[in-house]
């Protein structure tokens, strides 16, 4: 495994780093500025007018108020930034896996030393996989510190950490898909585009499954709902929040790495 | 040739839907030879060298790299070294960490690379993106030759190279030979390859249409010249001469086709006046191509 995921990862360590100094200025941000939304009794009720379809993508399930730490926290960064943030980088790095790294080249380059297919794959998206864990420990490590200081006690350590790792494990479901079009053959623009267009259409099917019924079935197979559903935050971890998604991040794996042993190079 | 080939193409066919790139084409490298493959830009000679290195499954027949299919068997991996034909890798990685890392995985010292990109003149500690065209591909060989390879397989080594640096690399391939290695040597570039291989491949539209020693190749060869002389010249001066097949005549030029030695066209025109210089017209290939095909 070192010849191939470490330098994968050493590869990808400035940007890395990046996204990291990104992720806890985030965190500041959100925690300074619970203190002045806590006491806010107008925001509860402009926010409890919402229909349920706004107040699901918001993160806030039935009943949770707003200026609640729970509430503002989902509604302020569980719900959309921080999956957002893991998305986007998942996504790309899933798709740079195989087939960024194909057409810069350095795919075939590296096929041509003794490292077989199957281990190159892997390899590669369990790097990406690490990256991604990497990010939501170091979210983890600033959102533990920032909760007594922030005022935002009432959320448990137990409830930060399934929230975060359950975000995790959805974002490694749609970087699962990109790597497992790039392994199957797609180009890297392709593979950016279907596992972006899958998570849209993931996000927009959980409000509209909240006004439309028929949609419902659709929507309750999206990892989307699977995190927003479960509520992680609150409701602590479930299969549903995390056992599901890994699951279905190993078979996306399985299936782009058998495809991609397959194939022939581009 | 006594030992067994280390490189062994066997009607090899790879189609791409209903194109043939390659079609059943056979050849053989042994031990401590260098074979030159020759032809034409799209002949088909990137698809066999892919082919041959596992990265693209033959349609039909076979190829072998030291008696197994390089797709198939992973550690015989270790034991060739393989230049792409559009080497490149991310701009900003540097040489020297891409010349430990591949050390490593073939499992040979990693001082090996750093002593052989000196021997090169290459900085190994700038970024691949600030390199220049001719040190990008230096990189390349670095990466090609750095373990000590018994099967070095090159798809156009030379470009980007200048003549120095050209002569390097003809010395690393003769080198390599020296110590054993089987070389195949890709170009659409004649001299070159004469001045390193002991046969020659030659392809065309995806087929072999020669594969001789480089000498029998030379003594078919078709060249083009540009006679020029002090008087204007006529094209009859040269009509009728041994192994001239075409004279168009320009002023005082004289554009001539020679198939084989040179030497009676060259006769003819130094008697029928004052010739002022001989030039090669191109580099020669396609002439040479369309004179194997039509053999």
């Amino acid at each position: 495994m070192n010849a191939v995921l470490v330098p994968a990862i050493r590869r990808r360590r400035v940007g890395l780093l990046g996204w990291s100094l990104g992720l806890l200025a985030l965190v500041a941000l959100v925690a300074v500025s619970y203190p002045a939304v806590r006491g806010n009794a107008e925001l509860d009720r402009t926010f409890a007018q919402m229909s349920p379809a706004v107040r699901s993508l918001l993160g806030l399930g039935a009943g949770a108020a707003l200026t609640s730490p729970a509430g503002y926290l989902n509604s302020q960064f569980f719900a959309n930034l921080l999956p957002v943030m893991l998305l986007i980088f998942g996504i790309g790095g899933g798709a740079w896996a195989i087939a960024g790294d194909e057409a810069a080249g350095m795919l075939e380059l590296l096929l041509a030393n003794p490292v077989s297919r199957p281990h190159v794959a892997v390899a590669r998206f369990t790097a990406v996989a690490v990256m991604i864990c990497g990010l939501a420990v170091v979210t983890l490590a600033a959102l533990l510190a920032a909760r007594e200081p922030a005022g935002l006690g009432q959320v448990t350590p137990m409830h930060l950490t399934a929230a975060v790792a359950a975000t995790a494990a959805m974002a490694l479901v749609y970087s699962a898909l990109a790597f497992a079009v790039g392994a199957g053959g797609g180009a890297r623009a392709t593979a950016l585009a279907t596992a972006g267009g899958a998570a849209v259409v993931g996000f927009v099917l959980e409000g509209l499954g909240q006004a439309v019924a028929a949609l419902r079935p659709l929507r309750d197979l999206m990892p989307w709902h699977w995190l927003l559903a479960a509520d992680p935050l609150v409701h602590g971890a479930s299969w549903r929040a995390l056992g599901l998604p890994l699951a279905v991040t190993v078979v996306l794996c399985a299936a782009g790495t058998v495809a991609f042993v397959r194939r022939d190079l581009r | 040739m006594n030992a067994a080939p280390a490189i062994q193409v066997d009607r090899l066919t790879r189609r791409f839907g209903r194109l043939v790139a390659v079609d059943d084409v056979s050849f053989a490298v042994a031990p401590g030879q260098v074979v030159g493959f020759l032809g034409p830009n799209g002949a088909g000679k990137s698809t066999t060298v892919r082919t041959l290195m596992g990265f693209l499954h033959p349609t039909a027949g076979s190829c072998r790299v030291l008696g197994v299919w390089p797709g198939r068997d992973v550690g015989v991996r270790g034991r060739i070294g393989y230049l792409p034909g559009d080497f490149r890798i991310e701009a900003g990685m540097r040489p020297s960490d891409l010349f430990a890392w591949f050390a490593r995985v073939r499992g040979v010292p990693v001082r090996w690379g750093n002593e052989l990109a000196e021997r090169l003149d290459l900085d190994v500690s700038r970024p691949f993106g600030t390199l220049s065209k001719g040190n990008r591909q230096k990189v390349g060989l670095v990466q090609a030759f750095l373990h000590r390879p018994e099967v070095v397989v090159l798809d156009e080594p030379s470009t980007g190279l200048d003549p120095g640096s050209q002569r390097e690399l003809l010395g690393l391939v003769r080198a390599a030979a020296a110590r054993g290695a089987a070389v195949l040597f890709s170009s659409h570039v004649l001299p070159e390859v004469e001045r390193v291989a002991d046969r020659v491949a030659v392809l065309r539209d995806g087929r072999l249409i020669a594969f001789s020693p480089v000498g029998d190749l030379l003594d078919h060869a078709r060249h083009r010249l540009e006679l020029s002389f002090t008087e204007p010249v006529s094209a009859d001066v040269l009509q009728g001469v041994p192994g001239v097949v075409g004279v168009q005549a320009d002023g005082r030029r004289l554009d001539v086709v020679v198939d084989g030695p040179v030497g009676p066209a060259l006769a003819a025109a130094t008697a029928s006046g004052d010739l002022l210089r001989v030039a090669p017209i191109g580099d020669e290939l396609e002439d040479l191509f369309f004179a194997e095909a039509e053999r």
